[in-house]
């Protein structure tokens, strides 16, 4: 449902329009004790990456996880617009999700997930970033969701995306950050979940990491899960970031070659 | 002598971010322009349609390196009721803070909200979707049609990247089948008919800028807007009349007519481009 | 494929001896020395460093060379958006904001320095950041001969030349108009 109000600034619709409802199903629900669909319990979607696409930014990069499609590009060390002093730089990242990323309309007035879900990029990275090199300035991250497939899946997407992006642009890392989100369905984990598949989900882990220095930048757990069955999956998780890590390092090398 | 080629790269982009106007006048002088094109050439225009599945319709469009992705998303809502057998089609373009550096976050700056203004008059001017089309029964129920362009990354010209934008999505949308059931007063959809949404003709959008007296520089690029005197955009349609035409800045219409001129170079890329943009 | 360049994270073995002096790009922990940086790690005498294959605008630190315009005058301070730093062009669109204030244009009579007579909006200068200055700006000196006005517009709109380090003449009207120059490179 869409509601525009008094939004002046943009062109609005109708006072109210509603997504359209169905009679019919999209698919067979999946039920308890069957297989996963489409791929292994602890498989990942396979991933594109690539760095460097947004001419305009200083570094940038876009992920595509299957249905998942997510843009991100780094501008800055740039003047911070806050006014109070700061001895270390500013990390901010700003997440985005297009109108048509989700099954239903996200109408563009910024929502409370947007921020949360930029809460979280943030999180997973901040540590990563030698901050300590930009007294005053800040970095910014613009990260634009572009089709949405999974909600902790796209963070995972997401941070990857921005690591990828503030390595293309040359901001100095301790190590560079990866991600993975793993859901607990059944008595199964299941890595990188689809929109669909996390609607079985008990409970969910999306894990930070850097590879490089065998060190967690941030963890989230929602949800129920007995206290093993949530380590097992981080465990799952950070093993399945060494992979994503080669992705990353094939796709950074890749346009370090082409830019020269 | 790498680090001489560096630091002479480096006098050139200084020389260019503080006199910019000088630095394009001598360009043009020479009759060429900052990313090497001549005055007179367009960028390569490439548009992809139907890869978000989250939309009924989409497509993404690059113009050089400016690129638009849009998607369409419909939803139902009831009829004004001195219209009552009128769709509504709502288009918006988002200029995100990622696609370039003069971009802020937050919401729409007057720049986005200008052309999303020009984008919906050219849309309507063109009556690209009849609003008629778009009813599900007279009075109650009608179909909204969000035309949401979200720029990727931005080097000038957004109009017209975002005008093939927004036509190649709604020429990819299907609607589901929809029924409106009188006793419980709402629309029910399936999912198994869908059915493309038809378009009453196909415009093109061609944006030309003025340079000093009268210099036309095809399809301006970000570091040319700025410096521009004027800009005039053609809207054409398939049988090449012109649908709509909007002019900014100081255009000077006496003496040799630009205006003709524009239309024609207008003419000229559409019989070169038209036909390939919306696969037919 | 290109085997020496390095990953942000990526241990560097460093041959047996005197430890390197670490550059840019580089950074210690745990006696392990790590790149922080896409790039390819390179020697310069004793001192190692990974370089980006381009070079990154960097913010102004206390002695950066920058250049800019002068946005708004008033009695105590010129502003400046500063945008090339220490010979490298911020990106179109990114600036950042400095104050030159009266005591810092010159380096003599400093208590009888009129900004009006120092600088005009528009005019580009080259200055030195001294601080990091507050949450706003960057405090710039331009007090030496090198530093101050490197171009400007006259009233008539033609660019005028330094006659003095006080003075700038227009060749279209030959008015002189005053100006902090900065000695021209070369002379």
């Amino acid at each position: 449902m869409a509601q525009s109000g008094s939004d002046r600034r943009r062109i609005t619709g109708p006072e109210e329009s509603r997504a359209p409802v169905f009679d019919d199903e999209d698919s067979v629900p999946w039920r308890i004790g069957e297989p996963r669909r489409g791929r292994g319990a602890k498989d990942i979607r396979p991933i594109f990456l690539k760095a460097g696409l947004i001419s305009q930014a200083n570094g940038s990069a876009y992920i595509e996880t299957q249905r998942t499609k997510i843009a991100c590009a780094v501008y800055g060390p740039r003047q911070s617009k806050s006014s109070a002093y700061s001895e270390n730089g500013k990390l901010n990242v700003d997440v985005k999700f297009a109108p048509f990323s989700c099954p239903v309309r996200r109408a563009p007035l910024r929502d409370a997930e947007d921020r949360s879900v930029s809460v979280l990029m943030h999180q997973a990275l901040v540590s990563a970033v030698r901050l300590e090199l930009f007294p005053k300035a800040v970095i910014d991250i613009f990260v634009v969701v572009i089709e949405c497939d999974g909600l902790d899946s796209c963070i995972a997407s997401g941070t990857v995306a921005c690591s990828t992006a503030l390595a293309n642009a040359g901001i100095e890392m301790l190590g560079l950050v990866m991600s993975c989100a793993a859901i607990s369905v059944g008595d199964d984990i299941w890595l990188d979940p689809t929109g669909e598949e996390a609607e079985n989900a008990v409970g969910s882990v999306i894990l930070a990491c850097m590879p490089a220095l065998s060190t967690v930048t941030s963890v989230r757990q929602v949800g129920s899960m007995p206290p093993a069955t949530a380590m097992q999956a981080m465990d799952i998780c950070q093993e399945r970031c060494t992979d994503i890590h080669q992705v990353v390092a094939q796709a950074l090398l890749a346009s370090t070659k082409n830019s020269e | 002598m790498a680090s001489l080629l560096v630091s002479d790269t480096l006098r050139a982009l200084t020389f260019q971010r503080l006199h910019p106007r000088t630095y394009l006048e001598r360009l043009l002088a020479e009759d060429v322009r900052p990313d090497g094109r001549l005055p007179s050439e367009w960028r390569d225009i490439s548009v992809n349609v139907g890869s978000i599945s989250t939309a009924d319709g989409s497509a993404l469009v690059r113009i050089g390196d400016t690129t638009i992705v849009c998607g369409v998303k419909a939803e139902i809502a009831e009829p004004e009721l001195d219209l009552p057998d009128q769709g509504f089609l709502v288009p918006n373009l988002d200029l995100t803070a990622m696609s370039s550096p003069k971009f802020k976050s937050g919401p729409p700056s007057e720049e986005a909200q200008v052309l999303s203004d020009r984008l919906n008059d050219a849309l309507l001017a063109a009556n690209v979707v009849p609003l008629e089309s778009l009813c599900i029964q007279p009075g109650k129920a009608v179909w909204v049609l969000y035309v949401d362009a979200t720029c990727i990354n931005y080097d000038g010209n957004a109009f017209d990247a975002t005008l093939v934008a927004m036509v190649a999505a709604l020429k990819n949308t299907t609607l589901p089948k929809a029924i409106y059931i009188e006793e419980r007063g709402r629309t029910t959809c399936t999912r198994k008919v869908r059915e493309p949404l038809k378009l009453n003709c196909s415009p093109v959008a061609y944006t030309m800028g003025v340079f000093g007296e009268n210099t036309i520089l095809l399809d301006p690029m970000a570091f040319e807007e700025p410096l521009l005197d004027a800009s005039l955009t053609i809207v054409l349609d398939e049988k090449r009349g012109v649908l709509f035409v909007s002019e900014i800045g100081y255009f000077n219409l006496a003496g040799e007519d630009l205006l003709t001129k524009c239309i024609q170079l207008a003419k000229q890329q559409h019989e070169f481009v038209a036909n390939r943009l919306y696969g037919g | 494929m290109d085997t020496s360049t390095v990953l942000p994270g990526q241990p560097i073995s460093v041959p047996r001896g005197p430890a390197p002096q670490l550059g840019e790009g580089l950074y210690s922990s745990k006696g392990q020395i790590r790149s922080s940086l896409v790039g390819v790690p390179v020697y310069d005498g004793p001192s190692l460093s990974v370089s980006r294959p381009r070079p990154l605008p960097h913010p102004p630190a206390p002695n950066s060379v920058v250049l800019g315009h002068v946005t708004r005058l008033s009695p105590q301070h010129a502003s400046v958006a500063i945008t090339v730093v220490d010979g490298v062009p911020l990106p179109p669109g990114e600036e950042f904001t400095g104050l030159i204030r009266a005591q810092d244009v010159r380096a003599t009579e400093k208590d009888k320095v009129k900004i009006g007579d120092c600088f005009r909006g528009g005019d580009v200068v080259k200055g030195i950041v001294i601080s990091l200055g507050d949450a706003r700006s960057y405090y710039i000196t331009t007090a030496r001969n090198d530093l101050g006005v490197i171009f400007a517009t006259s009233e008539a709109g033609a660019t005028m030349e330094p006659v003095s380090w006080l003075e700038m003449r227009c060749p279209k009207t030959g008015k002189i108009e005053k100006r902090k120059c900065a000695k021209p490179e070369g002379l």
